[in-house]
Parts: structure tokens; sequence; C-alpha cells
């Protein structure tokens, strides 16, 4: 029996890349990168190179290529799938991509100043999945740039031993880089701050709730308030107020701390917890805020009918920490998931809060949605607080 | 001021842990529930002080029921338990202010019945001390002052000296004496004979839910033909207990 929880957690270590994988692509399986025209150097450095066996290839013509690409909308789901494609192109029907980028190095070894290669490579991917935007960088990165180093021994000739590196250099404009910066620090916040703030807001709810519900009527405490010539209704009323304003409170403070963590944050690469440069258009805030109150009032309902639907207040203590597991779990498929949310999850309570902060970070709040997420939240909250009460007074 | 008719009380179908309990306490008595643990004190006490309803049958609090008048009953009892376990992170004088504003009690009213009370229990030392840092007694003391804090006129309590060293059980049955010649009623519910012996003027036998044998200690000592009270209670118990 004690080797259960190693075996669950084993189990879950091995299950949830998979179900990471499927929420990102819709399949439990990786996809192997569709290779297009692939040059006979690309060939001999994939059998030559052990990292690029890290990745399985699906080598495929351009004829072949063509063929399949006519059918859009397979492309299209393929893509979604989590398919990446790799595209060799010498920008000469005539020429194969090596002899391009041999003719290239033959003419700066030349000391042609003008030299200029038509070769491309293209790589292809869904950009809306994490999934595939982390395997496509890694592609690039361990692959792609590492095939192209050795291209200058392989196709190099005279350059390899004479030539020298080139480089480049970038133009900067601070608006149009600050909404760069913002984009991209946005889109990583929707993956991590709706999370974060739900995670946050239960474990305050969860204790207070413990703490002024459950230990009071442990030790007697809550005979005394309720045998005071003040309600029932009004006590927990007061508490439950009580509650909501300390959860909102810490909540606010949380969002700010993760604002400053972005804006202390000198790196705004996209694979960055929270980048440089996040921010929220007043409405957007609202949105967040709004929604803060809300869903704490739902959690602190939930919570409250527990502790008076038992009796035992480690019972209680262990009933109340369970949700944890579902709101960590929340957090870790929101940060790796590569889907949009069904329009049904904006009916699942609480989740769909999640859903909604990571909506307005992206820019892409509906009206429908927050008047849905505020009004089912609120109503269910009303309903199991009005429900327990009720019960309450019965007893 | 408290009457009982008829009192029923089962939180399951098959199992009734009250049947039918009826007695009354009157202004300027202490009346006791004697009964071994288990035989339904505690069930009972929560039901007079309104935290429970019976299953049928009514209680009168001064001629009030909870159905009716909850918050108008709330001002005329005061409940103890040792069970009641006060804030630990609070003062006494914290919670005295606390329950104060609770009972709508004026400020120069609260100062008056503040000293009197702290004064009494010798609470005053301790007045800016943390609960947890308190002893068992005190934090007891302190209890009772709090729950009587609006002078109500029925006085419940639910085994008031348990867990009490002997000085601070002495004060307790000392300060209910002085409160039933003051006329307030009290009823409490113990196992211990020597102090229902020593307090009441009316002791019930409650034993598994019924009460079996009601009266002064020596009506209870003729009805059993003991010689001294335990004799008499062991008596009524063994020819009332069902296995």
């Amino acid at each position: 029996m004690f080797l259960l929880p190693a075996i669950f957690l084993v189990a879950m270590l091995n299950v949830f890349p998979l179900l990471i994988n499927y929420m990102s692509t819709g399949t439990l399986t990786q996809k192997p990168v569709t290779v297009v025209n692939a040059p006979e150097s690309f060939m001999r450095y994939v059998d030559d190179t052990l990292e690029a066996k890290a990745f399985n290839y699906n080598f495929m013509t351009i004829t072949e290529y063509k063929e399949f690409s006519k059918d859009k909308n397979e492309v299209r789901k393929q893509l979604r799938k989590g398919m990446i494609i790799c595209l060799f192109d010498s920008g000469d029907i005539a020429k194969s991509f090596d002899d391009e980028v041999r003719d290239y190095y033959d003419e700066v070894s030349l000391e042609n100043t003008e030299a200029e290669s038509n070769a491309v490579i293209y790589v292809g991917f869904d950009a809306n999945s994490l999934t595939a935007n982390t395997r496509a960088a890694t592609f690039r990165e361990a692959i792609l740039e590492e095939y192209q180093d050795s291209l200058i021994d392989y196709l190099g000739g005279d350059y390899s031993v004479i030539g020298s590196s080139l480089f480049e250099t970038d133009t900067f404009n601070p608006v149009t880089k600050f909404e760069d910066f913002r984009t991209v620090a946005n889109k990583s916040a929707s993956r991590v701050v709706s999370g974060v703030l739900m995670i946050m807001m239960y474990y305050s709810t969860y204790s207070l709730v413990i703490d002024m519900f459950a230990s009071e009527r442990d030790r007697g405490f809550m005979d005394k308030l309720i045998l005071t010539p003040v309600s029932r209704k009004k006590i927990y009323t007061g508490k439950i107020l009580a509650i909501n304003v300390i959860v909102t409170f810490s909540s606010c403070v949380t969002l700010a701390l993760l604002f400053l963590s972005s804006w202390l944050n000198r790196n705004n690469d996209a694979m960055s917890l929270l980048p440089f440069g996040m921010m929220l258009t007043p409405s957007e805030l609202l949105i967040v805020l709004f929604s803060i109150p809300i869903t704490a009032l739902l959690m602190t309902a939930i919570c409250v009918s527990m502790v008076f639907a038992l009796k035992n207040i480690q019972e209680i203590t262990v009933n109340l920490q369970l949700p944890l597991i579902y709101f960590l779990g929340d957090f870790f498929l929101q940060m790796f998931r590569g889907t949009r949310p069904t329009t049904m999850e904006y009916f699942i309570p609480v989740h769909n809060t999640l859903e909604l902060i990571s909506e307005a970070f992206m820019a892409q709040e509906k009206a429908w949605h927050v008047i849905i997420v505020y009004m089912l939240n609120l109503g269910i909250a009303l309903a199991v607080l009005t429900t327990t009460f009720r019960k309450e007074e019965i007893k | 001021m408290i009457q009982l008719i008829d009192v029923h009380k089962s939180y399951s179908k098959d199992h009734e842990t009250i049947k039918g309990v009826s007695f009354e306490v009157h202004e300027g008595q202490i009346f006791g529930l004697l009964g071994p643990n288990g035989a339904g004190k505690t069930t009972l006490m929560q039901m007079i002080a309104t935290l429970m309803k019976p299953t049928s049958g009514q209680i009168l609090i001064d001629g009030l029921s909870a159905d009716k008048s909850l918050l108008e009953i709330h001002r005329k009892i005061g409940f103890l338990t040792n069970e009641i376990k006060l804030d630990p992170l609070s003062t006494p004088n914290a919670l005295f202010d606390f329950f104060a504003n609770l009972y709508d009690i004026p400020k120069d009213e609260l100062r008056d019945r503040r000293d009197e009370s702290f004064a009494r229990f010798g609470i005053s030392p301790f007045a800016e001390k943390r609960i947890n840092e308190l002893s068992t007694g005190m934090k007891q003391k302190i209890s009772i002052a709090i729950s009587l804090i609006h002078n109500p006129p029925v006085i419940i309590f639910d085994e008031p000296t348990n867990g009490l060293d002997i000085l601070t059980s002495k004060q307790v049955t000392d300060y209910l004496k002085e409160l039933r010649q003051k006329g307030h009623a009290i009823i409490l519910s113990t196992h211990i004979f020597s102090v229902a012996e020593e307090l009441c003027d009316d002791i019930a036998v409650l034993i598994d839910g019924s009460i079996v044998a009601q009266g002064n200690v020596n009506e209870l000592i003729a009805l059993a033909k003991a010689n001294t009270f335990e004799e008499a209670f062991f008596k009524i118990y063994v020819e009332n207990h069902k296995e």
C-alpha cells in the first residue's frame, strides 16, 4: 500500500507529457519532421551526426510535397497536430540546393563582395502551439544551425580555408519594439499569470476558511458567536466578506508582483516565464480585477459548504487540499496547451476564470465570455451559500 | 424560566438520543442533569441553548420558543461548556470588547462589568496577555466572564468544572451559588456527584436519553433506598440502564 503514491507519481510523470502533447497537438505521439527536397548534404549530415537522430524524418520530393499541399485543409490539420515542415529551396528549379550554396562559396572565395545566395531553408509549423514552437526552435538551433555550419567544410572549397565570418546589423525602433515586447510578454503571461492567480486565490481562500470556519467550530468558538443576538446568516456573511476582501487584496498584490517581475526581467525571450513588457489595457485590467472577487466568492462558497458537510477538522483539511491538485493540473495544462479553449470551457466554474484571464492577456476577450464567466460563477456561489446556510438553520 | 415539554432528538431513524424529556427550571434554582458519558446530557444542553433543534417537543426560555424568537432568547441565555476554546491570539480585553459589541452593551456599562468580572476571577493582571499564554483555569474563567457578559437570567453550564483545578473549581461553584441568590435560573450538566450534591436544588438522572428519576438529593437517596447519593445514583443506573 505504501508504494501506491510512488507508483501513482511515476505513472503521472509518464502520462503528463503525453497529455500535454495531446492538449497541444491533438495527438498522443510526436510527428516526424517532414523534410522536402532534402539535398545530399543534409542526407549525409543526418546519417553522420548523432544529434540529428533526435528527430525522426519523413523525406518528400518536391513533387510529392506539391501533391500533398494541394489539400490546404489537410495541411492545416497536420500542422495543428504538430507537423513540422522543413523545405530546402535553391531559388532556381534547375539548380540543386547544394549547387547554389557551393556557387555562393566559390564567389565569396573569389572575393566577390556582391556575392549572394538564393538558397533558403523554410521551417513551417503551427505558431499557436507552444509544443510545435519549441520543437521547431530546437530543430532550428540543434539541427539546422549545426548543418549550416557543416556546409562550409562540405561545400566551401577554398572559402573554407580563406573565408571569414559574416555578420548582420539590426535596426531598433523603440515604438514598434515596445509593441513586440508586449506581444511576446503577454503571450507568455496568458499561460502563466492566470494559473498562478488561481492557485494563490484558492490557497488563501482555503486557509482562511479553515481558520475562520473549521477551526472556530472545532474549538467551540463558533457556538459562542452563534449564541450572540446576531443571526447566523449575518455572522457567516461577515466572515465570507472578510475572506473575500483578504483574498482579493492578496491576489491583487500577487498580480502587481507578477507585473513587477516582468518589468524587472531583462529578457524578452518567448521561452522566459514572464518576459519583459507585460502590460494590460485598462479594460483588460478591469476584466481581470473583477474576476478575482467573484471567483474568490465561488471558492469560498465551495470550501464553506465542505466545512459544514464534514465534521472532523483533519477530514476537512484533507478534502480542502484536494482541489489544489486540480488547480496545479489546470495551471500546467494551461501553460503547455496550444489549442484555444472550447466554448464549453467557459461553462466550467472556476476554470472559466482561468481562461478569461488568459484571454485578457492575449487581448482576445469577448463580451459574452465575460458575462458568462461572471454570471455563472456568481450565481453558483450564491446558490451554494444559500443552500448551505439553509441546511445549517435546519439543524 | 426554562421549560422542556416532551423533547425528543434523533440523529438517525433507528436511534433516539433523547426520549421524551420534560422538566422545568425556575428563577433562583440550580437544576442538575446527572448522567454517565453518552447519556445525552450535551445534546440536551445544546438543544436548550438553541444550538440544535429537537426532533419533536418544545423548549421554552422565559416563555419564548427558538422558532419564533431566537435572537431574543440569545439575549436571555449564557452558555458555557468546557469544550469552548477562545481565540488563542486574542487578549481577554479584546474578547470582552468584541462580545460586548455583539450584545450592544454601552461603553460605560461595559467598563463596570469588565472591572467587576475581571476582579472576581483575578483576570485583571492578564487582561492584555494572549489567550495561548494563559493557564487552562484562567482560560475557563475568561470564558465564563465572556459568557455572562450580558448578565443573562438563564445560565446553561455543560460540565462547568471539568478539567479545572480544585481552586478554580471552588471559585466557579461559589460563583454559581451567588448567581442563584441573585435569581438566575441555572441548569448544569455533570457526571461528578459532589458537584451535583453541593450545588443542585433539583437533580434529574439522565440515562440512555431518558430522565429516570428526579428530585433533590434526599429525595433521590430515599427513592433508591440508599445510604449515600453516590449509592443512590448507581442503584438507579443499574435498574434503568439497558445493555
